[in-house]
């Protein structure tokens, strides 16, 4: 009701309101591909945040392929200074252990991959 | 052009991030948010660059809208918010420039061509604040209630009047030095 009344009161215009009604009235402006670049922009701008986490990984993951795999040899070399019955696994698994490393690193980077494509 | 078709056109953006429906909210109000800048602004090429950012901020912050009000109120709140922000930017660099000693670049080539071809209504939004512009804009030129204009511009209802009050005080003032002047 108290909208109502506020909505009819807004409505009252007296002759400087219509003046200025008048006055600030213009012409409507012809499309002429406005929204067309804007759906562009908008279309590049949603392409690009899908490849910028990707690429960043992939980039990410190449800088960092060099030192993690030395990472793993000094980790394998260093289990492999740890006597048999300790470590309670059979000293041939123990050379494999730098693969077993990179793939389960490169199984994960897979899987956030696959996510984010979904996503 | 109803209210419960942006609405529905809305909700497809939000929810699949369809962009062919985001184009045709474009082409339902790039009119009205083009007007609203070249007015508020005085120039017509910074005013479209200023739409087109607008829609790009629209299309970042669409989930915020509430879909309470109309979808053209939420976006004059937009396309206001940009033109606060560009003449934020616009100052500081105007700023840097003389800081730096470079005053005569401060001054937009753009402006003073368009200065020349100026009608009444600019001469008369050339007396009022920005804030009294956009508020007399959004009333007279795109007809949005007091309540949309207190929503789109953060301000109370009360304030809203009182600026358009004070808008016309300036404008009925302006007819009066414009007629003493000329007759």
């Amino acid at each position: 009701m108290t909208s109502k009344i506020i909505n009819m009161a807004e409505r009252i215009k007296d002759e400087q309101d219509r003046m200025l009604e008048a006055m600030f009235a213009s012409e409507p402006i012809a499309d002429d591909g406005f929204s067309a670049r804007v759906v562009s922009k908008v279309r590049r701008r949603i392409w690009l945040r899908r490849l910028t986490l990707p690429v960043a990984t992939l980039v990410g993951a190449l800088v960092a392929v060099k030192p993690l795999t030395e990472l793993v040899a000094v980790i394998a070399g260093l289990v492999q200074m740890i006597p048999e019955d300790v470590l309670g696994v059979s000293a041939v698994v123990i050379p494999q252990l730098p693969t077993l490393v990179l793939g389960a690193m490169l199984l994960a980077a897979c899987l956030i991959g696959m996510r984010m494509l979904e996503d | 052009m109803t209210t419960s078709e942006d609405h529905q056109l809305v909700a497809r953006v939000v929810s699949a991030q369809d962009t062919d429906a985001f184009g045709e909210l474009i082409r339902r109000h790039q009119s009205h948010v083009r007007n609203f800048l070249r007015k508020l602004s005085g120039d017509y090429t910074l005013a479209d660059d200023l739409a087109q950012d607008c829609f790009m901020h629209a299309w970042d912050k669409l989930q915020t809208f509430s879909g309470k009000g109309s979808f053209i109120g939420w976006l004059l709140k937009v396309a206001y918010t940009t033109f606060l922000q560009s003449k934020r930017k616009s100052k500081r660099y105007a700023e840097i420039l003389q800081e730096v000693g470079h005053a005569s670049e401060v001054e937009s080539p753009a402006h003073a061509t368009q200065s020349e071809e100026i009608g009444d209504l600019d001469r008369f939004l050339a007396v009022l604040t920005d804030e009294e512009r956009a508020v007399m804009v959004m009333s007279y030129a795109c007809g949005l209630s007091h309540r949309e204009i207190s929503e789109a511009t953060a301000m109370p209802v009360g304030t809203v009047k009182s600026v358009i009050f004070r808008g016309k005080e300036k404008i009925r003032e302006s007819f009066d030095i414009k007629d003493h002047q000329h007759g």
